[in-house]
């Protein structure tokens, strides 16, 4: 396993200048897959845990034998989420260590950076979180949903008899383009449904902003002015999520009063905090720990022995979306590498449609011709006092992926 | 605090619940049919809506031990602790427990295999709503019955007038007597009745509230407002004396908001402002003091959640020695093998500090992992109080509050009333000429950068149950700490205090008329700005060279 850093960077980039000798001979019977996520920075927290996910689906891999006879190396990094470095470690990754497929990217703002290197480069990044559509690169495999099949039925659900009849909207984000473009596509959904414009309120804090208090005193005030159930809808991310949740248990305010819909909110953001008084609030994704399929138990048993045997630094009885995301990606590029035989990137982008595979969450991931996008289910869970999600909701089946967004 | 009497309270209330098991019996109209009303429980939301409501208006006749009865599987329901298989459910005494009482009868059970509802958001208000109403019926304790009434409170429109009179009328001690009497005559807005409208007006005008004062908003559209002088005038009234106590609560939420963003402004950059002064070291690693003084403050929980349970709430307390040797002792150490190598060269010490910092956030991880710390929250320090309107005090931010003062008083008692603060002070005014005197300049630094360091990991105390606790927590802190003591003015205390006021509630200030965005580019344009006018900040020390 490569470490990189800004120094190993430079040390590369020496080396480069050195002879080709220094390539390892046994370059030959591996392939190289690249990690894209942070250890150190506000996300370190969540995406670090990804780095070991795609590891152990890579170990997996290869206990079996490989792809195409090949075993899989994984090539770690931390971008120490510096959206510029995502950028130029992905290039050193694709023209020097010449992975096969990249793995990488939680905020869409670092996915951006990254895509005009994967196309100068013709490489391919498996990108896992949910995030705000709009876009469309032979390069990226978006393995997570667009807002249609994810924010979309949440705040329907929220909106309709069967959630609370939400009528008043505070839509609070970090500052980047993911909760400014889902705002801008919820705004324009919400006008198509007659809803006013007086009828929300949108704030948005800078990247690991912490004090809420001001905030949530605002949300307070809103939440008291007359017109019908108002929520939270929350695109706030990384650290800031749990520091949100604090002064809004502590300010006194249940989800009976206002719900918090949190778009980025996963387990792990409830580690470390008293969830009692926040049960209730909801968050949308494509997979819950708490999903009933077999895939799920024997995921959840081999992440937590993989946690145990290789002492990670991450909870061995946690598990994230992102993280199953992650995992299907290698899974998804492997399919395609074994059906393609080969594991260049216009042969394996070939083989894409048509693949499916039975994940964790328990639907089963589909690929079409259309585009690089995943058909996956949608899970609306609820805080418990466990520190985790209870699925109040889930699709019947999983809805063919719209990447364009029709509002906004 | 008030979560737990909740607890207990239920915990009598099931035991209490569990003596009455005796076959039900009927009520003069309308009994609650136990089997039916234990499926509708189990059933989808449609029907747990219409259960839950119908019980909510019988609840006014229905006889206290059915009360008590659907109050305790009402709390199951919430708590998770309500299993069903098929028709039939089961009251487990913990979630996920192998053995249950049936809801209906009391016979004992296997729960394996039963599900456990997970209620929707609709429901969960109605359900904590008619819990709330059978804990204020037959609460066995004043506690209980008032924490049922405070969530009655909450959606005291969905609560039959009736229900309130009765519980009213059943309430044996005076002063929740006295509270009941007054929601119910707040919930009368409505009423046919002229003058019992009058006394609810008042009655809400009493208790303000952004939330009062859109009820009473409400009511301006009523054709009473039109015909009826005395009614104009008394909301009209009420609306005035609402609006003022609002806007004076929300007056109040500023000025505490400012005063806890300062606090921790102030406690970061206290240690910082001490070493900078005095040594001109900029230490890039002060942050990670913060995170060593937090991690240290998770140590002591561990050790006392293993050793003395019952001390357990204390950790906060017990922790500030601790974490204040625990940064204090890292100081020591990176000075002693570091940067006393480094003084006469600036630059290679901010570098090193840069690396230190490094080393240390990566040295946590790999040593604990980088997820957010679990913190036991002791109630000192969790929820909030409302105080007046709607200004809600915090008990984490009150701590900070109190913490900060704390830090301010010692920080002035060491450096004024000290040999060793008569030595800091001397050595930062003149360090060749205290030299001269026989103060021996690099043992004060050693202390100095040691106690600059301590007071970062009093700040990591302090600030554990605000914000989360991992290895890169201490990032946050920097920028905002370096700006404290430059604008301040290197090396003196006031002037730490009087900028992180300052900051603090420029920021607070800002925030709510152009975002947090923007309050932080305005608060730094303006720093700037100022530092032109100040090269040496608000308060300079005279220095002689």
């Amino acid at each position: 396993m490569v470490e990189f850093t800004r120094r190993s960077l430079l040390g590369t980039a020496a080396a480069l200048a050195a002879p080709a000798l220094i390539r390892p001979a046994w370059a030959a019977d591996t392939v190289k897959l690249g990690c894209l996520f942070s250890s150190s920075g506000t996300m370190a927290n969540i995406e670090g845990r990804l780095n070991h996910v795609v590891r152990m689906a890579a170990e997996g891999l290869n206990a079996k034998g490989g792809v195409n006879g090949r075993r899989i190396e994984v090539v770690t990094s931390d971008p120490a989420s510096d959206w510029p470095l995502y950028a130029q470690i992905g290039r050193q990754m694709l023209q020097q260590e010449k992975v096969a497929a990249l793995f990488g990217c939680w905020t869409s703002v670092s996915r951006k950076s990254v895509l005009p290197v994967v196309e100068q480069n013709d490489g391919l990044l498996f990108y896992p979180l949910h995030f705000e559509g709009d876009e469309n690169s032979k390069n990226i495999v978006y393995v997570n949903s667009p807002p249609a099949s994810s924010v979309l039925p949440a705040v329907d659900y929220l909106m309709g008899a069967e959630g609370v009849g939400a009528k008043r909207f505070f839509m609070i984000g970090s500052d980047y383009v993911w909760p400014r473009t889902i705002n801008k596509q919820l705004k324009a959904y919400w006008t198509s449904k007659g809803v006013p414009e007086t009828a929300w309120r949108e704030e948005y804090v800078p990247l690991g902003f912490s004090n809420f208090q001001t905030l949530v005193n605002q949300i307070r005030s809103f939440a008291a002015q007359p017109g019908g159930q108002p929520i939270v809808v929350l695109t706030v991310v990384g650290s800031s999520i749990p520091d949100f949740l604090r002064e809004f248990a502590n300010q006194g305010i249940r989800a009976t009063d206002v719900p918090i819909l949190g778009l980025d909110m996963v387990e792990a953001d409830l580690e470390g905090l008293d969830t009692a008084p926040l049960v209730g609030h909801l968050n949308c994704w494509a997979y819950l720990q708490a999903a009933k399929a077999e895939a799920n138990t024997r995921f959840l048993s081999e992440w937590a022995a993989y946690v145990k045997a290789k002492s990670v630094p991450f909870s061995a009885d946690t598990v994230i979306d992102p993280m199953v995301s992650a995992y299907d990606s290698v899974q998804l590029w492997a399919l395609a590498a074994a059906k393609a035989g080969s594991f260049d990137v216009p042969e394996v982008r070939k083989a894409f449609p048509g693949l499916s595979f039975a994940d964790p969450s328990g639907y089963t991931l589909t690929m079409g011709a259309e585009n690089n996008y995943v058909a996956r289910g949608v899970f609306i869970g609820s805080v418990n006092e466990k520190q985790g999600f209870d699925i109040l909701w889930q699709s019947p089946d999983a809805p063919k992926p719209v990447p364009f967004s029709p509002y906004g | 605090m008030v979560e737990g009497v909740r607890r207990l309270g239920l915990v009598a209330l099931l035991a209490w619940g569990a003596s009455l098991m005796m076959p039900p019996a009927l009520a003069a109209d309308a009994p609650l049919e136990r089997g039916p009303f234990a499926a509708a429980l189990c059933g989808d939301g449609a029907a747990q809506t219409k259960a839950v409501e119908a019980f909510l208006h019988r609840a006014a006749e229905a006889e206290a031990a059915e009360i008590a009865w659907a109050g305790a599987a009402l709390r199951a329901l919430l708590d998770r602790r309500l299993a069903c298989l098929g028709e039939t459910a089961l009251l487990l005494d913990r979630t996920g427990a192998a053995e249950g009482v049936e809801a209906a009868t009391g016979t004992a059970r296997p729960a394996a295999g039963g599900r456990s509802p997970v209620l929707g958001l609709r429901q969960r208000a109605l359900v904590e709503t008619a819990s709330g109403a059978a804990a204020l019926l037959t609460g066995p304790s004043v506690e209980a019955r008032r924490a049922g009434l405070s969530i009655l409170e909450r959606r005291i429109g969905a609560v039959p007038e009736a229900f309130l009179l009765r519980a009213a009328s059943a309430e044996t001690d005076p002063g929740l007597r006295a509270s009941l009497a007054a929601v119910a005559q707040s919930a009368a807005l409505s009423s046919p009745d002229p003058a019992r409208r009058l006394a609810a007006i008042r009655a809400v005008s009493e208790a303000p509230s952004g939330a009062a004062f859109s009820r009473l908003s409400a009511l301006k559209t009523d054709a009473a407002y039109g015909s009826d002088p005395a009614f104009r005038s008394a909301l009209d009234a009420a609306l005035a004396r609402v609006e003022r106590a609002v806007s004076i609560g929300n007056g109040l939420a500023v000025l505490y908001n400012g005063l806890s963003f300062a606090s921790i402004l102030f406690m970061a950059a206290a240690g910082l402002a001490i070493i900078f002064g005095l040594m001109g070291v900029i230490n890039l690693a002060q942050g990670e003091f913060i995170m060593i003084g937090a991690y240290a403050t998770y140590g002591v929980q561990e050790v006392l959640r293993r050793l003395a349970p019952a001390w357990l709430d204390a950790y906060l307390l017990a922790a500030i020695p601790v974490a204040f040797l625990a940064s204090a002792g890292v100081g020591i150490a990176i000075e002693a093998l570091i940067l006393r190598h480094l003084y006469r060269r600036p630059l290679m010490s901010l570098l090193a500090t840069w690396a230190v910092s490094l080393f240390l956030i990566n040295g946590v991880r790999v040593a604990v992992g980088s997820q957010n710390l679990q913190f036991a929250m002791p109630s000192y320090v969790s929820g909030g109080v409302p105080l007046y309107a709607d200004f809600v005090v915090t008990w984490n931010r009150l701590f900070a509050i109190a913490f900060a003062v704390a830090t301010l008083a010692l920080t002035l008692v060491i450096l004024k009333r000290t040999p060793l603060g008569l030595d800091i002070r001397a050595v930062t005014q003149n360090r060749d000429m205290a030299a001269c005197l026989g103060i021996r300049t690099r043992r004060v630094d050693r202390l100095a950068f040691g106690f600059g360091s301590g007071l970062a990991g009093l700040a990591g105390v302090a600030l554990c149950p605000i914000y989360s606790v991992n290895p890169g927590m201490g990032a946050n802190f920097i920028v905002d700490s370096f700006m404290v003591v430059v604008l301040g003015g290197v090396g003196t205390v006031a002037g730490t205090l009087v900028a992180a006021l300052g900051i603090g509630s420029a920021n607070v200030l800002i925030e709510p008329l152009y975002g947090a965005v923007a309050a932080k580019v305005i608060v730094l344009a303006g720093i700037i700005l100022f530092l032109q006018r100040r090269p040496e900040g608000l308060f300079a020390v005279r220095r002689r060279r």
